[in-house]
């Protein structure tokens, strides 16, 4: 069918407006069902892929954010949020109903390899079967689970035990095969190098891996859920401070306070945007740092010193954090239209220490390049391993330093410009060596780039005059956005692209929201890095992919 | 050596008291070998609960132990009791006997090396409890039984992560004992004798005298390159970064030892102590002069204490700094990199000292 479709070359950076997209689309589609941050083509749940192989190979759409899905009325509805890794600004999202009483739909797994993992989380949450998946099973909760948590008829306050499953047996058949004599590994949950509750199904022939399988949930805290009974204005807020738990919080904050506003229609300060891309800033410095530092931990073994240099230097940034915000961890400094409230008096003290900060930080990172991208045994152990080829990374909607470390030239700060970062003067790092030890460069390199920015920012905050320091556009008490309106944004957070998409129903709280997270879609490339490669290299591919759990399982 | 040779421990004890006889021989061998093993069992103590922590701190810019007793050092005796008063914990599936002797071997085999060391001199007391004339062989051989310990234990814990361990430990041992030995050999070349005080005796001489200061024939200024190599091939030996492959905890969580707990796992940890400072014990008598070094003879144990002692703090500096290389990459080395080098080392020096005598 698109063979007849008058399209020779894939023109990827060309812009489409909606309704050549709908005529290169025929009648695939059949109805438009728009959302703010992008045109919707609603169409046949038998025709997913064709749609999307239509939307991808043809007009470039290469990159499929998030699969939100949602059960309505009187139907389910999958939504397929596409982007354009050269430009994440042209979007368009494929609306995809399914039927009320037999909620099917085709999956889109063999278009892009991201769905898998996303299709899956539908399912499990919502309760929508994905025809074609290849594995479709539940991914956060546990495989005896009864009933779709999101789903409309599910019984909250119904408790469930779930149960232990029995021990895979390691003499399995599946495990054995004629030529060679293979072993079954649990790595995790409860194991050094997962950083957190991750549990990697592993088989071994001696230390080769064969296949690794990265069974997630375990800190599964329904946060979706818990955003959809908040109200706009002031209970979601506390909420993204607990997914990237790894002092990312302001950058979390972001992600909602960008999409609500939107979806809202507020405007942001200028001044409140200028200490937003500060704070936020120094949050993904102390992010950084601490995945160098478990980087660290991962390649040099537990008694390394880099650990706590990389942790001594997070602890400024925390400091710094703390004064601007009153908070270490939970920031909740951000609200709709603008920040809580202004910079710590005395606003000199706050420069000055801020400055310091800065002045020092290049000395430390010298500092690490001396301990351990110089150390030859740390070259011989990071460099061509752990390889995640750019079009591998951008079929599983890699994003973030993972995607950077691939050579994939996608941070939204410039793509998709949000908060001051286009007026200031900075550039986005990427590595072209798609191994681990791109991805640790990249990191080191981007912590230089965000202290270029938090300097600038001190410099306008600093000047700034007094009577101009607006920090909070003026807000309604209670939103209430219109009914049936959706939106899809999303930030750069620490680990990549943090999205949320919002559909609004009227009342003053979301009816449904879905976070994207990047640990999530990032965490699914593991297999493609670790397969074949030793258990150690295992261990760092996971420590370079710097995954949070709290935001893979939300 | 220029004096008559020092008389050995016990017979220093036996004449002391002037007993002769096959029970006066018994005797005072084993109340030397208890002060021995006193000795390097206190170092241990030392450096276990208390001199690794602060070590390690002071490399990662921490405090560490300060609470209890001066410096914290009361922290011994407190862990000491903690250690021992954990409940120990036998998983279902282990290999019983293999199991609970694994870390009675650890600990005791290094110990067993020591038996042969000569540890300089307090006054007229001379700690060194025997002379064999093979005597360096017997300290390789006793401090290779190691390796079957954690074998034993890897293998016995009936835990894939102890299992990969012990596998780690058999390659690993395999890979660095041949150019340990090998390297060893050019010394024994040089000093034309397996008895360790031969060993030693051979490094008592002036090598060049620099601004009036006698620099001594140690082996280590005689071939640096063996002793770069032997310094190698024994981290790997004792199993420390970049070699701590065997227990690796941020892979395999602690290989061999992950399911010990309470004393054996005490014993494990003593035991590595134990083969840390024998290692430095070798290597001082191998190529660091023994036990001596400037002033009286007299005093030369804390020439000892300081050689191994400074072994030990070298081996947190490289836990500390240096990264730890992937298995594939140590076999490598050891088998393509190493044991050539060895042999290269080995017959060079063969042909030098044919060619010089």
């Amino acid at each position: 069918m698109s063979l007849e479709r008058p399209d020779p070359v894939d023109d990827g950076a060309v812009e489409r407006t909606p309704d050549e997209l709908e005529a290169l689309l025929g009648d695939l589609v059949v109805d438009r069902d728009d959302h703010l941050n992008a045109p919707g083509f609603v169409i046949r749940p038998d025709t997913v892929q064709e749609t999307l192989s239509v939307l991808k190979e043809q007009a470039g759409y290469d990159h499929l954010s998030v699969v939100s899905a949602q059960e309505y009325e009187n139907r389910y509805e999958s939504i397929y949020h596409l982007k354009k890794y050269d430009d994440p600004t042209q979007e368009v999202s494929v609306v995809v109903p399914a039927d009320k009483d037999n909620p099917v739909s085709e999956s889109a797994e063999p278009v892009f390899r991201t769905a898998d993992w996303h299709e899956r989380e539908a399912y499990d949450l919502i309760g929508i079967e994905y025809d074609g998946h290849p594995d479709l099973r539940r991914i956060l909760l546990p495989e005896t689970w009864q009933g779709h948590p999101l789903s409309m008829d599910y019984d909250l306050d119904r408790p469930q035990i779930a149960t232990l499953p029995e021990h895979a047996n390691p003499l399995q058949e599946h495990h054995k095969d004629a030529d060679s004599d293979t072993m079954f590994l649990n790595i995790g949950p409860h194991h050094p190098a997962t950083h957190g509750v991750l549990h990697l199904k592993t088989v071994l022939d001696g230390e080769q891996v064969i296949d690794v399988e990265p069974d997630i949930g375990y800190l599964h805290r329904s946060e979706e859920q818990m955003a959809q009974s908040g109200t706009y204005r002031h209970q979601i807020m506390p909420y993204p401070d607990r997914w990237d738990y790894i002092s990312a919080g302001l950058l979390n904050e972001w992600a909602y306070a960008r999409a609500a506003e939107d979806l809202a229609d507020i405007e942001v300060p200028e001044y409140a945007q200028v200490i937003r891309t500060m704070g936020a800033e120094m949050c993904r410095i102390a992010a950084h740092m601490l995945a160098l530092a478990t980087f660290a931990l991962d390649i040099n073994g537990d008694f390394t010193a880099t650990f706590m240099y990389a942790i001594n230097d997070r602890e400024r940034v925390q400091d710094l954090l703390e004064d601007l915000t009153g908070q270490r961890l939970m920031f909740n400094y951000f609200r709709l239209g603008g920040v809580v409230w202004d910079l710590p008096e005395p606003r000199d003290e706050f420069f000055s220490k801020t400055r310091d900060f800065l002045d020092q930080l290049p000395e430390s990172v010298e500092e690490y390049h001396n301990l351990i991208t110089s150390n030859e045994i740390f070259q011989m152990r990071t460099i061509d391993t752990g390889v995640l080829p750019p079009e591998v990374a951008k079929n599983y909607g890699a994003t973030g330093p993972v995607a950077r470390g691939s050579g994939v030239d996608y941070d939204l700060r410039r793509d998709d410009p949000y908060g001051y970062y286009d007026e200031l003067d900075w550039d986005v790092v990427t590595e072209d060596g798609c191994d681990n030890f791109s991805r640790l460069l990249v990191r080191m390199r981007e912590v230089e780039e965000s202290a270029k920015i938090i300097e600038q920012c001190v410099d306008l905050l600093e000047d700034w005059p007094e009577d101009e320091r607006n920090i909070q556009a003026n807000v309604p008490r209670t939103l209430r956005p219109d009914d049936d309106t959706e939106i899809y944004r999303a930030v750069e957070g620490a680990k990549g692209e943090l999205g949320i998409y919002i559909r609004a129903d009227g009342t003053d709280k979301p009816a449904r929201f879905k976070i994207r997270s990047p640990c999530f879609s990032n965490l699914q490339t593991l297999p493609e890095m670790a397969n074949g490669e030793y258990i150690p290299d295992v261990v760092a591919a996971l420590g370079s992919l710097d995954i949070v759990l709290g935001e893979v399982d939300r | 050596m220029g004096a008559a040779p020092a008389q050995l421990f016990p017979e220093f004890l036996a004449n002391a008291v002037g007993a002769e006889g096959l029970l006066a021989e018994v005797v005072s061998s084993l109340i030397g070998a208890t002060v021995v093993a006193s000795i390097i069992l206190a170092f241990s103590g030392v450096a276990g609960p208390w001199a690794k922590r602060k070590i390690t701190a002071a490399f990662t810019d921490r405090i560490a132990v300060d609470r209890i007793g001066p410096f914290g050092l009361l922290i011994i005796p407190a862990a000491s009791v903690q250690l021992l008063a954990k409940e120990l914990i036998i998983p279902e599936g282990v290999d019983r006997p293999t199991w609970d002797i694994a870390p009675i071997i650890l600990p005791a085999s290094a110990l067993l090396g020591f038996s042969v060391i000569p540890m300089g001199q307090i006054g007229p007391l001379n700690i060194h409890l025997a002379d064999p004339e093979v005597g360096l062989a017997l300290v390789f051989a006793f401090a290779s039984i190691a390796s079957v310990s954690l074998v034993m234990a890897g293998y016995a814990s009936s835990n894939k992560y102890s299992l990969l361990g012990g596998l780690r430990a058999v390659a690993q041992n395999l890979a660095y004992e041949i150019p340990l030995i090998v390297t060893a050999m050019s010394v024994v070349i040089f000093a034309g004798t397996l008895q360790i005080s031969g060993v030693v005796g051979a490094q008592t001489e002036t090598l060049v005298t620099i601004a009036g200061i006698d620099i001594p024939a140690w082996f280590a200024f005689v071939n640096p390159f063996a002793f770069v190599l032997f310094l190698t091939a024994n981290m790997a030996e004792i199993g420390r970064n970049p070699f701590d492959i065997p227990e690796a905890p941020t892979e395999i969580v602690g290989g061999y030892q992950t399911e010990y707990s309470s004393a054996y796992f005490v014993l494990f940890y003593l035991g590595e102590f134990v083969h840390i400072f024998l290692g430095g014990a070798i290597l001082s008598v191998v190529f660091l002069g023994g036990a001596s070094g400037p002033g009286p003879e007299s005093i030369s144990f804390i020439w000892f204490v300081v050689k191994v002692w400074g072994f030990f703090l070298f081996t947190q500096w490289a836990r500390a700094a240096i990264p730890r290389v992937r298995i594939d990459q140590l076999i490598e080395i050891g088998w393509k990199g190493m044991l050539v080098l060895s042999f290269a080392n080995l017959v060079l020096t063969a042909v030098i000292v044919g060619v010089i005598a």
